[in-house]
């Protein structure tokens, strides 16, 4: 501190005051703005604190130095240096106060003046102070002072006392407990708090020394030019920051050769360096003329390993009061990461150092994040009323803990899986059970390859192939009258029919059954629509009736009944001409066609199959039945790529599992993020093409990962075996074996099969040893296996899992149990001792040190993954 | 005991009387705006004779070339004694006295010459830049040897050659040249750098102006007093010494005091001027005063030296060196 720069100290136990000094001192109460007092004459220091001017005193010029007595009592003692080296005690706004008087006033006074550079109290034995001074060539740099002391007549003659100038001499002490550093200055020094004998100098020769008072002649001292203001961290007792110009070094006190790390040079000399007292491993520094406090946080630092670590630090600057000049700071002493801040011309700043925020998301939707001290967490609400839809990832969760996906006999049931309440998904799995049926169907009865990939191609393949098409126009049903409305017909076009559900199997189209379960299902305005669609005005007009007067039945579709059964083909009729226009107003789709198609020009639907509220399929379905070779594809291209651009699933009755149906997907996954439902779906689309897409990967490997985020390892091994039997070419290889010790083969009988290794296994195969110990015993040597380290058994692989081998050699009653896990190998990577999984699973459950008597190798302790726990269990 | 070798390369330069105003503003700018200059090694000392300079090369470029200035030709390095044990011995003896016998007469003895100048905070030993590996070798047993480099201090390995050094000849060290006692006393002192420019137009008359002229100097001389004042401005560190009379013109509180306030009395070495290349001049004073436990300052100027050494021990300084003295011839 100079005399005309201001500096800023804490009340080490009022969180409220504090004093500036800069000529004099200046006790200022810290308070929020508004209340009673703090009215007239405070000064703001942020939005929500002022301050109080209490005290001031200029009673001590020439200040180089103040330090704050670390004591309760008596309170708001200050040393101050000055710069003629001596140390002076006083006080603000503490008159009264009777041990505060005997000390205030005080002064100690070395021998040879000159500048007292620093002071610090010592923290236990308070009644010590430290005062750090300039160098003289017969003096010594650092004095430590006992304010208790009493004036002693006999060290300061009398007459001696000339330059003083103090008239009350009792007040004056020359004689300091101890002297440290000759021929040295003392810039800085601090006392340190693990032992508090000791005293950390920073002296002029460039050095830094660690003084025990209890044995001065001994030091510690290190070569270096960072010398200016040592401090130690708080929260860290053998950490050190001390700086030189524009570099701080942090020192370990344990290794005080050189410093653990120096932190990235500033262009200009700084001016001051303070940890955090609040907020453990965090240096502030300032630098000359600057608006910017530097933050140093070593968060991840605390015990630096080896000479060759460097330890993380992030760094940041904080600019307190925008753009003015920042002559110093000082941390609250107990107000997390708060800091008071003066500028040259004394104007203040309360400042409040924004915490970093980490923030992780957990594997199951709840964030957590972690600002100073607290620790917050927003997790979903789960409450049944919510609103908000729950996000993709719960959804996924759930779905796959009721086992979504995996009902591959009936495979609508999925959606019914899935929560039954996505009309996406439910309209998904309806469409891949059709297209299995139709599959396999096609398979019992035809047994012809050339169809059979069409079947899974979905609909935009099966009409591009369409050929040989019959255009009838056939009569309304139950009358004579004929329509203008031209209907094609063709195989595929039928089998377009079956595939979107209208008609069942069977040359005759017969939308009947259907009809019939729509009517089951309460789904009048369909069922009406497809038997208008199916030129039967009638069925109609008695499904709107059979509606009508269903239970909660909508008493408008009788209205509506009656306005179908005014149809006429008139074209200039009223009927028409009001219909056309009113039809616009229905709220329900599927009336709304009604009328479209009714009211519309033969061969131009486009009302119809534009109508995006209805149903893909039924709209294919109509399509497939009244537009012609040339509309048609040009209709369903139209439409796919709609879907595809939408990723609305309803499209994959379109795609079919071809590329066409990734490209679906991927829109669909990159709109809701379910890479679930895609590697279910896309699995089932078998065609080695579909499967090997790298997006089709990336979706399965997402998944998997998800599965293993949420410890869902059950859920993933079964995942993996569905995936297997759908795409054999993704069951993995054995990637780990077990050698002989003897022989060093592999004693697994899988890899017996191999080439190299068959000839050996075949030649002992048959040389007709007992069963029994082949499967104990090494397949290549004979050798026995090692013994379980608990039931002292010779461990042995299940021969059930050698395919192919001759039946004598399969112990049945064995096999079953030698499958199970509980028989596999397992041993410890560290002291080599193992046994069956099952026994060794047990004996863990009740010990930590391994079962082989005499070693004491915690086994399951080294074994990280043993400690996570799934959290599925089957 | 460590010794430090300083980076500074100095020169000692001599000015003129009649030649300080051509040098002032050079001068000024070193003692008073160091900021300003890369100078971080001056000292002025006036005697009646002459201003001594003693600056690094950053700083001598200030200076102007005249044929007023004469500069001895060699570089100087400073060697500082550093008590690197920090034990609470007894701090007496001080100054010159503690290292006349570790230094300084070991130094004498290879026939080396040094130049002294001790300042309020500590003693710099001048040394020729070309007899450092000299120096080294002589003080390698004795100390510690540390090198500041960038200012950065590192241990500086003597080079171990022996050969070729002459033998030191341990001879008594009579003094030979004339002493003489000036009857002013003086002070050593400093002040606060921040003070330094409250006081600048008083430091700036006693250096150039209040000297009286040379006619008062010689006068002054004649009667007893000494014109001799000395400033130095070292690594940031203010050092003064000024006779009595001109303390009592600065303000209270301004210049450092100890607390016993001590005053000294000179002794002057040298009837005509010594040259650089003498050696054993230091030692022959310093080492009679050590013996006897005197503390005293050496302050070498460009003709002559200077020793401080407390009032109250005058007349057995006096007497020991003229004893010393009596038996040298």
């Amino acid at each position: 501190m100079s005399g005309s720069k201001p500096d800023i100290l804490w009340s080490p136990h009022h969180a409220d005051r504090y004093v500036i000094c800069d000529s004099e001192l200046s006790l200022y109460r810290i308070g929020a703005v508004g209340t009673s007092e703090a009215k007239a004459g405070a000064l703001p220091l942020s939005q929500e604190t002022a301050a109080t001017l209490l005290a001031i005193n200029s009673d001590t010029p020439y200040m180089k130095c103040v330090a704050w007595y670390p004591k309760h009592e008596p309170e708001c003692l200050l040393a101050v240096g000055q710069a003629n080296g001596r140390v002076v005690l006083t006080s603000l706004g503490q008159s009264h106060n009777s041990k505060c008087k005997e000390l205030v006033g005080k002064e100690f006074v070395p021998k040879h003046a000159r500048q007292c550079n620093t002071l610090a109290w010592n923290p236990v034995d308070s009644n010590w102070l430290a005062a750090g001074l300039d160098k003289h060539r017969a003096d010594f740099s650092v004095l430590i002072w006992d304010i208790s002391s009493k004036y002693s007549p006999e060290a300061v003659p009398a007459e001696k006392l000339r330059l003083s100038g103090d008239a009350d001499s009792g007040m004056v002490v020359t004689k300091p407990l101890y002297e440290l550093g000759q021929n040295d200055a003392c810039l800085s020094l601090c006392w340190l708090p693990r032992d508090h004998q000791k005293l950390l100098l920073a002296g002029m020769h460039r050095n830094l020394a660690i003084f025990d008072l209890r044995n001065t002649s001994q030091k510690t001292f290190v070569n270096t030019k960072a010398i200016q203001g040592v401090t130690v961290d708080p929260y860290f007792p053998d950490r050190v920051a001390s700086f030189f110009e524009g570099q701080v070094a942090i020192w370990d006190l344990r290794r005080f050769e050189k410093p653990v790390f120096t932190l990235t040079e500033q262009p200009k000399p700084l001016t001051k360096v303070a940890w955090c007292p609040t907020r453990m491993g965090l240096l502030a520094t300032l630098t000359r003329d600057s608006n910017v406090i530097r933050l140093y946080d070593m968060q991840h630092a605390p015990t630096p390993i080896g000479d060759e670590t460097e330890p993380t630090i992030i760094e940041r600057g904080v600019q307190p009061c925008s753009e003015s000049v920042i002559s110093s700071f000082a941390w609250h002493p107990s107000t997390q990461n708060r800091m008071v801040v003066v500028s040259p011309n004394r104007a203040m700043c309360d400042f409040t150092v924004f915490e970093r925020i980490s923030l992780a998301w957990s594997s199951t939707t709840s964030l957590m994040w972690a600002c100073g001290r607290h620790l917050y967490e927003c997790t979903e609400e789960s409450g049944e009323g919510g609103a908000a839809e729950k996000d993709i990832a719960t959804k996924m969760r759930e779905r796959a803990q009721s086992r979504y996906g995996h009902d591959t006999v009936q495979l609508w049931r999925n959606h019914l899986l899935a929560g039954g309440n996505d009309p996406h998904l439910r309209s998904l799995w309806y469409t891949l059970e059709s297209l299995m049926q139709q599959y396999t169907e096609d398979l019992e009865q035809r047994q012809q390859g050339n169809k059979q990939s069409l079947i899974y191609a979905g609909i935009k393949n099966i009409v591009k192939s369409s050929s040989g098409t019959t255009e009838t126009r056939r009569c309304w049903k139950g009358s004579d009258r004929p329509t203008d409305v031209a209907q094609y017909h063709s195989e595929e076009r039928s089998l377009a029919l079956q595939l979107c559900g209208w008609i069942s199997r069977g040359p005759e189209i017969d939308v009947e059954p259907f009809l019939r379960s729509l009517e089951q299902e309460g789904e009048w305005e369909r069922a009406a629509s497809v038997a208008l669609f199916n030129l039967d005005i009638r069925r109609a007009i008695q499904i709107l009736n059979k509606g009508a007067s269903a239970e909660k039945g909508d008493l408008n579709l009788n209205v509506v009944a009656m306005a179908l059964s005014g149809y006429t083909d008139e074209k200039s009729s009223l009927w028409r001409e009001m219909c056309s226009s009113l039809r616009l107003q229905l709220k329900k789709p599927y009336l709304c066609v009604m009328f479209a198609f009714l009211t519309s020009e033969p061969g131009s639907y486009d009302a119809v199959l534009y109508e995006s509220r209805v149903a893909v399929r039924d709209r294919v379905a109509f399509a497939c039945m009244f537009l012609n070779d040339n509309q048609l594809p040009r209709y369903i291209d139209k439409l796919t790529n709609d879907m595809k651009e939408a990723g609305n699933l309803e499209g994959v009755l379109l795609t079919g599992l071809t590329k066409d149906g990734v490209d679906l997907m991927e829109s669909y996954v990159d709109r809701t993020g379910d890479v679930q439902t895609a590697s279910f779906c896309m699995l089932r689309g078998s065609t080695a093409e579909v499967v090997k897409d790298p997006r089709v990967q990336c979706w399965i490997e997402n998944y998997r990962n998800l599965l293993d985020a949420w410890r869902f390892w059950h859920k993933r091994a079964e995942f993996d075996i569905h995936r297997s039997k759908l795409d054999p070419s993704s069951k993995p290889l054995a990637q780990v074996f077990v050698s002989c010790n003897f022989c060093g083969k592999s004693i697994s009988f899988s890899c017996s099969a191999m080439p190299h290794q068959g000839r050996g296994f075949s030649q002992y195969g048959v040389s007709g040893s007992p069963t029994k110990s082949k499967v104990t015993s090494c397949p290549g040597c004979r050798k026995p296996l090692p013994r379980c380290a608990l039931c002292l058994m010779n461990m042995g692989t299940p021969v059930s899992s050698c395919p192919g081998k001759s039946d004598e050699k399969v112990d049945l009653p064995r096999d079953k149990k030698l499958a199970q896990f509980n028989n596999w190998f397992t041993w410890c990577h560290n002291c080599r001792h193992g046994g069956h999984a099952g026994h060794m699973l047990s004996w863990f459950r009740d010990h930590s040190e391994c079962p082989v008597s005499a070693c004491t190798c915690k086994c399951m302790q080294l074994d990280t993954t043993g400690k996570l726990q799934p959290s599925d269990y089957v | 005991m460590e010794l430090h070798i300083l980076e500074h390369s100095l020169k000692v330069a001599s000015i003129a009387k009649e030649g300080i105003q051509i040098c002032t503003h050079g001068l000024i700018k070193l003692a008073f705006l160091p900021s300003k200059t890369r100078c971080k090694f001056f000292s002025l000392t006036e005697t009646p004779e002459d201003y001594t300079i003693i600056v690094d090369e950053d700083g001598f470029k200030e200076l102007p070339q005249s044929e007023y200035l004469s500069v001895a030709d060699a570089t100087w390095l400073a060697l500082n004694v550093v008590s690197g044990g920090g034990s609470a011995t007894s701090s007496q003896p001080i100054g010159v006295t503690k290292i006349a016998k570790s230094v300084i007469a070991p130094l004498a003895d290879h026939n080396i010459s040094v130049f002294m100048l001790s300042t309020y905070q500590t003693d710099f030993i001048l040394v020729r830049e070309r007899d450092l590996p000299m120096v080294m070798h002589t003080l390698s047993s004795e100390f510690t040897l540390l090198r500041v480099v960038n200012g950065e201090t590192v241990a500086a390995n003597c080079s171990g050659v022996t050969n070729g050094f002459v033998k030191p000849k341990l001879v008594p060290r009579p003094i030979i040249h004339p002493l003489s006692s000036p009857s002013n006393m003086f002070c050593v002192t400093s002040l606060d750098p921040d003070t330094l420019p409250s006081v600048a137009t008083l430091l700036m008359d006693v250096m150039f102006y209040s000297g009286g002229g040379k006619e008062a100097g010689a006068q002054n001389e004649d009667s007893g007093h000494i014109r001799f004042f000395s400033f130095s401005l070292i690594e940031g560190y203010i050092s003064l010494v000024m006779d009595e009379q001109t303390t009592r013109r600065f303000p209270n509180n301004v210049l450092f005091t100890s607390a016993s306030g001590e005053l000294w009395k000179m002794v002057r070495i040298g009837g005509q001027p010594l040259g650089f290349d003498e050696c054993g001049i230091v030692a022959q004073i310093s080492e009679p005063l050590a013996t006897a436990d005197i503390p005293a300052y050496y302050i070498s100027t460009f003709k002559f030296d200077h020793a401080l050494v407390p009032e109250e021990n005058i007349q057995s300084v006096i007497g020991a060196l003229r004893t010393n003295e009596s038996t040298g011839q």
